[in-house]
C-alpha cells in the first residue's frame, strides 16, 4: 500500500515525463492499429455484407445481410471439415514440432564443436527456403508415378504409398513437410534458451553426481520453460493458421482431406470472390485462435502461481 | 535534457512512420497520353509478354502507340483482377481466359466496344467461331471482348502401344473408348488405358454435351438432373470402376503418356508441346484424333479473349491493338511462337494446312463449346468434380451423392 507521499512523487514523475512515453509507444500502437486492428474491424464489417467482385467494382450493389454469412458457414459441411482437418493436424503437429525441435536443440547443445555449428545452419535451412521450391522438391519426392520415396520403398520390397492421393496419407505428407519446415526456427530459439542457462547449475548437478539424463530432465528442460512456452504458443498459432503446405502441395485435396481452415477461407475469398462469406470465416478463425491462446496463457499463469 | 531528447526521438519516429504510410498510399502513374505517344498498359497471361513484344513491333512503328506489357502468372490472375477492381487501377487491354470471362463481366470491368469494333473488318464477329460470338458469350450483341487464341480438347493416343494391344485405330465412339481402355489396362500391374484428371471439371460437361444434353437448363440455371448428365456420370465413373483409369490425384499426364502407363488422354495443344519437349524420341509413336462420340462429339472450346478495361483513357488505341492482333498474319506468327491456336478462320486454315495434327484441332474446334457463362459456375463445377471423385475414390453412393451435389449447386446459385 503506497503512502500518500509516494503517490505524490509518482504523480509528479508522470507529469514530468510529459508526452514522451506516448510518443515512444505511439509508432508501435499506430502500426498495430493500422495493420492489425483496422483490418479486423473492416473484416468484421464486411462479414455482415454480401460483398463479392461485383460489389468491389460497384459498391452500391453491396447489401447488408446481417448474420446470414455466419449461418451459411455453420451449415456448410466443408467448413466443419476444414475445422476438423486443422484440429487433427494441430493436435498431432504441435507436439511433434516441439519434441523434434527440443531434441535437436539438446543434441546440438550437448555436442558443441564445429560439426554442431554446421548442423545448426543445416537445420535452419528449411525455414528460409522458399515455399515454392519446397513444394517442387517434396512434390517430386511424394509423386506416386516417379517419386523417389516410392522408388526406395519398392526397392526394399515394400508396397508404394499413395503419399498425396489418399486422404489419410495426404494429411501425413503435408504435416511431415510442415514439421520439417517449422523445426529449424524453433530449434534455434530453444538452442538460444539452452545457451542462456548459467553453466554453474550444470556443474553443481554434476558435482552432486547427477548423470546426463537427469541433468537434462531436471536442470535444462525446467530452466527452458519460458522458451518452451514461447515455442508452443507460436507453434499452436501457426498450426491453426496452417496454409502454405496444403496450398502448394495438394491444393487442399484429395477432396478436401488437407483443406485447412485458412485454405478454406482463402478459396472462398480469393478463388470464388465471396469476400463477405470469407470474412465471416476469418473472424471465426480469429476467435478460435484468441481463445486457444488465452487458455494457454491462463494455463501458464496457474503454473507459475 | 534527456527528456527533451527522448521527446524529439519519439516525435521523429512518429513523423517518419506517418510519412512512410502516406508514401505507400501514393504512387499513382497514369500518364496523360498526349502528343501522339500513347502508351497502352497490357496484361497478358503466363509467359506471353516476350512474344507479344515481338509481334507488335510493326504496330508500334506504324501507329506510334507503345505498349507496357505485364505477364501475369495464370494462378495469380484472380488476385490481380480483384486488386485492380478494388483499387480502380487496371490496364488498358487485358487477356481474359474464357473460363474467367463470367467473373470479369460480373466485376463490370469490361468496356463495351461495340461501336469502336465496327471500324475494323478484322474484328467482325463473322471472322470468329460461333462458339465465341458475342451472342454465345453474353447473350446479347454487345461486344465486350474479342476472341484471340483458341484451345480445344482432343484425344491423344500412343499408336505404338495401341497397335501392340491389337487396336489399329483411335476409338471413335464411347463404347470403343471403353473397350480400348479396358484392353490397354489389362497389359499389367500399374498399366492403365486412359487418364482422366480428377481435377478437370470440364470433362463431365463435355460428356454431357456428347450425350446430347446440356448442364444449363432452358431457364438459364444450372441443371444437373438430366438423363444426359446421368449418362455422362456413368461414362466417367465407368473408366474408374473397371480399372481403366488411375485414381491417383497427383498423376502426371505428360509422364503417364510418355511412359505409356496411360496411353490415351484427352488434352489440349499444350500437351503436344510438352511431349515434344520432354520426349522428342516419341515422334511418330503418337497421334491425335477428334473426341469419341456418343450422340455428338462436342468438345470444350477454351482459349482467351482480349478486352478493354472499363474506364481506359485509350479505348480507341486499345481497339486498334485488338484489330492488329486479330490480323491473320499476326495470329499465325503467334501460333508459331507460342503453339496457341488462332481464332480467325483464315489463320486457323493456314496453320491447319501445314500440320495434320493441327488439322485435327481445327476440325474439333468446329464442334466445340465454351464452359457455361453463368456466375458461380466455377464453384459449382468444382463441387461436381468433387462429387464424381467421391464416387470413384471413396465409394460414395452414386444417386445420393448426386442429389447432395444438386442441393449444393442450388445453394451456390442462390448465393451468387
Amino acid at each position: 500500500m503506497p503512502t500518500s507521499s509516494a503517490r505524490r512523487t509518482s504523480r509528479a514523475s508522470a507529469r514530468r515525463a510529459g508526452v514522451a512515453p506516448y510518443l515512444l509507444v505511439g509508432p508501435a500502437v499506430l502500426v498495430l492499429a493500422v495493420f492489425g486492428i483496422l483490418p479486423i474491424l473492416v473484416a468484421a464489417g464486411v462479414s455482415l455484407t454480401d460483398l463479392n467482385i461485383r460489389g468491389l467494382g460497384d459498391p452500391s450493389t453491396v447489401e447488408f445481410v446481417g448474420l446470414a454469412n455466419y449461418s451459411r458457414l455453420v451449415a456448410d459441411g466443408a467448413f466443419w471439415n476444414a475445422l476438423r482437418v486443422t484440429g487433427i493436424l494441430a493436435v498431432v503437429g504441435v507436439p511433434t514440432v516441439v519434441l523434434v525441435s527440443l531434441t535437436i536443440a539438446l543434441l546440438l547443445h550437448t555436442s558443441g564443436g564445429r560439426l554442431a555449428q554446421a548442423l545448426r545452419a543445416f537445420y535452419f535451412l528449411p525455414a528460409i527456403t522458399a515455399i515454392v521450391a519446397v513444394a517442387l522438391v517434396w512434390g517430386y519426392l511424394f509423386n506416386s508415378q516417379f517419386g523417389l520415396l516410392n522408388h526406395l520403398l519398392t526397392t526394399v520390397g515394400l508396397d508404394p504409398v499413395p503419399w498425396l492421393s489418399d486422404p489419410t496419407w495426404a494429411k501425413v505428407s503435408v504435416g511431415l513437410v510442415a514439421v520439417w519446415r517449422a523445426s529449424g526456427l524453433n530449434t534455434i530459439i530453444l538452442l538460444a534458451g539452452l545457451q542462456g542457462i548459467p553453466h554453474e547449475y550444470d556443474e553443481a548437478a554434476q558435482l552432486d553426481g547427477a548423470n546426463r539424463w537427469t541433468r537434462t530432465w531436471r536442470i535444462q528442460v525446467p530452466l527452458l520453460k519460458f522458451a518452451l512456452f514461447f515455442v508452443t504458443v507460436t507453434t499452436v498459432i501457426s498450426w491453426l493458421q496452417f496454409f502454405d503446405e496444403p496450398y502448394v502441395l495438394t491444393e487442399g485435396g484429395p477432396n478436401g482431406a488437407t483443406t485447412s481452415i485458412s485454405l478454406y477461407i482463402f478459396q472462398q475469398g480469393f478463388r470464388y470472390n465471396q469476400f463477405g462469406f470469407a470474412s465471416a470465416g476469418s473472424l471465426v478463425l480469429l476467435v478460435v485462435i484468441a481463445v486457444v491462446t488465452l487458455v494457454q496463457l491462463r494455463g501458464r499463469r496457474l503454473d507459475v502461481d | 535534457m534527456k527528456r527533451l531528447q527522448s521527446t524529439a526521438v519519439a516525435a521523429l519516429a512518429t513523423t517518419g512512420l506517418l510519412l512512410g504510410l502516406t508514401a505507400c498510399g501514393g504512387g499513382d502513374e497514369t500518364p496523360a497520353a498526349d502528343g501522339g505517344s500513347t502508351e497502352l498498359r497490357v496484361w497478358v497471361m503466363g509467359d506471353a509478354g516476350k512474344t507479344l513484344t515481338e509481334v507488335t513491333k510493326d504496330f508500334t512503328a506504324e501507329t506510334g502507340i507503345t505498349l507496357k506489357i505485364d505477364g501475369i502468372p495464370w494462378e495469380n490472375v484472380n488476385d490481380r483482377l480483384t486488386t485492380a477492381v478494388a483499387s480502380g487501377d487496371g490496364p488498358d487491354v487485358v487477356q481474359v481466359g474464357l473460363s474467367l470471362l463470367p467473373t470479369f463481366a460480373d466485376a463490370g470491368v469490361l468496356e463495351d466496344i461495340t461501336e469502336q469494333v465496327k471500324a475494323y473488318p478484322e474484328l467482325d464477329p463473322s471472322n470468329f467461331p460461333d462458339a465465341v460470338s458475342p451472342q454465345a458469350l453474353t447473350g446479347t450483341d454487345a461486344v465486350t471482348s474479342v476472341p484471340w487464341v483458341s484451345d480445344t480438347r482432343i484425344l491423344f493416343y500412343r499408336t505404338d502401344i495401341l497397335g501392340e494391344a491389337g487396336i489399329s485405330a483411335a476409338p471413335t465412339t464411347w463404347d470403343e473408348m471403353r473397350s480400348a481402355a479396358k484392353t490397354l489396362a489389362a497389359r499389367g500391374d500399374g498399366q492403365y488405358g486412359y487418364y482422366i484428371p480428377l481435377w478437370d471439371n470440364t470433362l463431365p460437361v463435355q460428356y454431357t454435351w456428347q450425350a446430347g444434353g446440356d448442364v444449363i437448363g432452358a431457364d438459364g440455371a444450372i441443371d444437373l438432373d438430366t438423363p444426359a448428365f446421368g449418362a455422362a456420370v456413368d461414362h466417367w465413373t465407368g473408366f474408374f470402376a473397371d480399372g481403366s483409369a488411375p485414381t491417383a490425384s497427383d498423376w502426371d499426364q505428360t509422364q503417364g503418356f510418355i511412359s505409356g502407363a496411360t496411353p490415351m488422354v484427352v488434352s489440349g495443344p499444350y500437351l503436344a508441346r510438352a511431349i515434344d519437349e520432354a520426349a522428342p524420341e516419341l515422334e511418330g509413336k503418337w497421334d491425335v484424333a477428334t473426341l469419341p462420340t456418343n450422340v455428338t462429339g462436342t468438345s470444350l472450346f477454351a482459349g482467351s479473349n482480349l478486352a478493354v478495361w472499363k474506364g481506359s483513357k485509350n479505348v480507341d488505341a486499345a481497339v486498334k491493338l485488338l484489330a492488329h492482333l486479330a490480323d491473320p498474319e499476326v495470329q499465325v506468327a503467334w501460333y508459331e511462337a507460342m503453339s496457341e491456336l488462332p481464332t480467325t478462320a483464315d489463320a486457323l486454315e493456314t496453320v491447319a494446312a501445314a500440320d495434320p495434327k493441327v488439322k485435327v484441332y481445327a476440325d474439333q474446334l468446329a464442334d466445340a463449346r465454351t464452359v457455361p457463362m453463368v456466375p458461380g459456375w466455377d464453384l459449382a463445377a468444382n463441387e461436381m468434380a468433387t462429387a464424381l471423385t467421391d464416387i470413384v475414390t471413396t465409394g460414395a453412393d452414386r444417386d445420393s451423392r448426386l442429389a447432395q451435389l444438386r442441393d449444393k449447386v442450388a445453394e451456390i446459385e442462390k448465393n451468387y
